[in-house]
């Protein structure tokens, strides 16, 4: 081997570990996606409050004690399934109530990221709690809510566009100019409250075990972490402490952002590579029957409209096939990526309408919204500002509320390579 | 599919190729006992707060955006000294490994059935079971092409103590009229009925025999279901108790497109269930039997 060579292969190898440091200092040294993690959030928590107010008067039907599919059945099949839900801790109405009422709370409050890492898991048990209690109630849209609430619980969605966000630059404004602000005692409180209830349903021995303790270790750990942050950031003498948890903080966002992005491209993936075999999809007619189904067709005279011309619906039927396939390959151009996401956003649009299912559409939308580029999010939370300031002109200052944390670690180009980024 | 009920119901609107129960799958696997896996995904159980996460301090107006991670301060593992460094790794790799193996779990689970899922059915199941279930066929491999209306009559005690049997009602069409111009039609309307029969089917043989707990499970609810239908639609007249019901479901195809060539029959299809006996258990809330009637408001 010629000193050439071993040099050549040095300098390979140097720039591959060169790599890999670069990549592990990117997925331990941010929340990447921080816009992206912030409107599936908002879209989420969206989606399920509207369907929750939406459903307000027929609440009771649907998960209520002495509805159709009563307590006593849903024991049964949940005997069976071991599905997590707080509804079967009591068959009282008042309890039903008490869970409906705190999923709408919790939904709007993790809308608006006001105590996110509390509000996300206050989130994720009304989603389970409900959509457990009868799942015979749901559809797709439901599937995916479910799935996002909990891998919504690992991520850092409050960076932007929440009041967590708003809160914290405040408080260090009111620093640079000098002043001192109080100590935060609603999240010692609101930590102390639910670490109080999680005991009291512990001790009534209505959380179930199971594999490495199941539901129970998943909620004490994540009550126990939210005590070791604050216990860290306010007692620790060195930085290192803090550094080391916000690093596997980090991680555990990074991972989850993944899975979702992961999760959405297996739902397009599976749902367009199922249509390949279908004989209707083949002979571009099957985008008509769904339209002529009494279940699926709110407005028979628009259907009929849009599915007069044969070629046309050929086109829609093909089209569809062809974007569902694709998607997940076009995530490694970014140009197609967002031409296709348009698209499917535009499709699911429609659907919303037209298939009378706004709440799955809603759902995928959002769902959607995390392959968004950062740029466009970024002018998309530039107008929502805008528009604030004017509905509100009284309003003291117009303000962006532009964290800059996502700003600076979130650089244009970094939205595509989330893709690969399981380092 | 049987969507032996389940999460989803996606497959239930999407259901289906022209003959239904088509796609040969495994017999599905939806009531497995598992143990919740989510602990599994969760590996370092640690869910830090952004709140106080401001672990760079950042400038305080709306800066442009600065594209150079590497001058940032150091916070990441840079920062730390080697025992955190260790630490940090093994964490990246127990994450590293629970988000791959997941991913990998997720899907098998959605894919058709192959070689590894015949051979590990059951670990994935027990995975995926309860609350990773999922089904994306979306109107995959063919869209239904069937309007499948529940309906319902029923023999009822009337005021005046004599017993009559009422007219078919069709429940789905009433469903159908409840859609009809709504931009947001609930699920009461889209799915409850629709969903209950379809776990009707998926639980029963075609000489109407349960296949076991959810078999049973699914005949209570769906009487539970017509029963309070049938009240709010006052069948009988006012005050009339329901004392037995009937319910069959009418299949129609839909008619091809004016421009295909194809020619389906326009004849329905009718299954009927034989006559059941509504007891006290099967009135739901909001039904009018006497007991119930001040507890539903």
């Amino acid at each position: 081997m010629s000193s050439d060579d071993r040099t050549g292969t040095l300098e390979s190898a140097s720039r591959l570990d060169r790599k890999l440091a670069r990549g592990i200092s990117r997925v331990t040294g941010a929340a990447l996606g921080p816009y992206q993690t912030a409107v599936i959030r908002i879209g989420f928590a969206a989606t399920w409050l509207v369907f929750l107010l939406r459903e307000f008067p027929h609440r009771r039907d649907m998960y209520g004690p002495d509805g159709p599919w009563s307590w006593d059945l849903a024991q049964q099949l949940i005997a069976d399934n071991r599905a997590f839900t707080a509804l079967m801790w009591s068959d009282s109405l008042i309890w039903f109530e008490i869970v409906y009422v705190l999923a709408v709370l919790s939904s709007a409050l993790l809308m608006l990221g006001w105590r996110t890492r509390a509000m996300s898991v206050l989130f994720m048990i009304g989603v389970l709690s409900l959509q457990n209690r009868s799942v015979f109630m749901g559809d797709g849209g439901d599937n995916v809510i479910h799935l996002m609430a909990i891998y919504l619980v690992f991520t850092r969605c409050g960076q932007v566009w929440s009041l967590d966000e708003r809160r914290e630059r405040r408080g260090r404004e009111a620093r640079a100019r000098g002043e001192r602000s109080g100590p935060d005692r609603v999240g010692p409180a609101l930590w102390g409250v639910l670490g109080f209830l999680l005991a009291a349903a512990t001790l009534a021995g209505k959380v179930d075990g199971g594999f490495l303790g199941g539901w129970l270790t998943f909620f004490w750990g994540l009550w126990a972490a939210q005590g070791l942050w604050w216990l860290v950031s306010h007692r620790a003498r060195t930085a290192e402490p803090r550094i080391f948890l916000d690093v596997l903080a980090n991680l555990l966002h990074n991972a989850a952002l993944f899975m979702i992005m992961a999760e959405a491209c297996l739902i397009y993936a599976t749902a367009g590579w199922y249509k390949i075999q279908g004989s209707r999809w083949q002979d571009g007619t099957a985008v008509y029957y769904p339209l002529h189904l009494d279940y699926f067709s709110p407005w028979p005279a628009l259907a009929e409209l849009l599915t007069a011309n044969g070629t046309l619906v050929m086109l829609v039927t093909y089209g569809t096939v062809v974007v569902q396939v694709a998607f997940p390959f076009t995530l490694f151009n970014r140009r197609v990526k967002n031409v296709l996401l348009a698209a499917m956003i535009t499709e699911h649009a429609v659907i919303a309408v037209v298939l009378g299912l706004p709440f799955f559409s809603l759902a995928m939308i959002a769902a959607d919204a995390v392959f968004l580029p950062s740029s466009f999010l970024r002018r998309l939370g530039r107008w929502a500002a805008r528009a604030r300031v004017r509905l509100f002109s009284r309003g003291s200052r117009p303000t962006i509320p532009g964290p800059r944390k996502g700003d600076q670690r979130t650089p244009e180009k970094a939205e595509h390579p989330h893709v690969g980024f399981t380092a | 599919m049987a969507d032996i009920g389940k999460r989803g119901g996606m497959d239930a609107y999407d259901e289906g190729s022209n003959p239904r129960h088509e796609p040969p799958d495994e017999p599905e696997p939806a009531a497995i006992d598992s143990h919740p896996p989510d602990d599994r995904a969760a590996p370092a159980g640690l869910s830090p707060d952004e709140r106080a996460a401001g672990a760079a301090p950042p400038p305080n107006h709306p800066a442009p955006p600065q594209y150079d991670s590497a001058h940032s301060p150091p916070n990441g593992i840079a920062a730390l000294s080697l025992r955190y460094q260790i630490a940090v790794a093994l964490a990246l790799a127990v994450v590293t490994v629970a988000a791959c193996v997941h991913l990998g779990m997720m899907f098998l689970h959605v894919a058709p059935s192959n070689t590894v899922t015949k051979q590990h059915g059951q670990a994935i199941d027990e995975w995926v079971y309860p609350e990773f279930e999922q089904n994306w066929k979306l109107f995959a491999p063919n869209p239904l092409q069937q309007n499948i209306a529940v309906q319902v009559r029923a023999e009822v005690r009337a005021t005046d103590g004599g017993i009559r049997t009422t007219r078919w009602y069709d429940l789905s069409a009433l469903d159908g009229a409840a859609i009809d111009g709504n931009l947001l039609p609930s699920h009461t309307e889209q799915n409850a009925l629709r969903r209950a029969w379809d776990f009707y089917v998926g639980t029963h043989d075609n000489e109407n025999r349960p296949d076991g707990l959810r078999g049973a499970l699914s005949e209570r609810y769906l009487r539970r279901l017509v029963v309070l239908r049938l009240d709010r639609e006052q069948a009988g007249g006012q005050g009339a108790v329901v004392q037995q019901v009937k319910v069959r479901s009418r299949t129609t195809n839909v008619p091809p497109p004016q421009w295909s060539t194809e020619k389906v029959s326009d004849k329905p299809a009718f299954r009927e269930l034989p006559w059941w006996p509504v007891t006290e258990a099967d009135r739901a809330a909001g039904t009018r039997d006497t007991r119930t009637e001040a507890g539903a408001q």
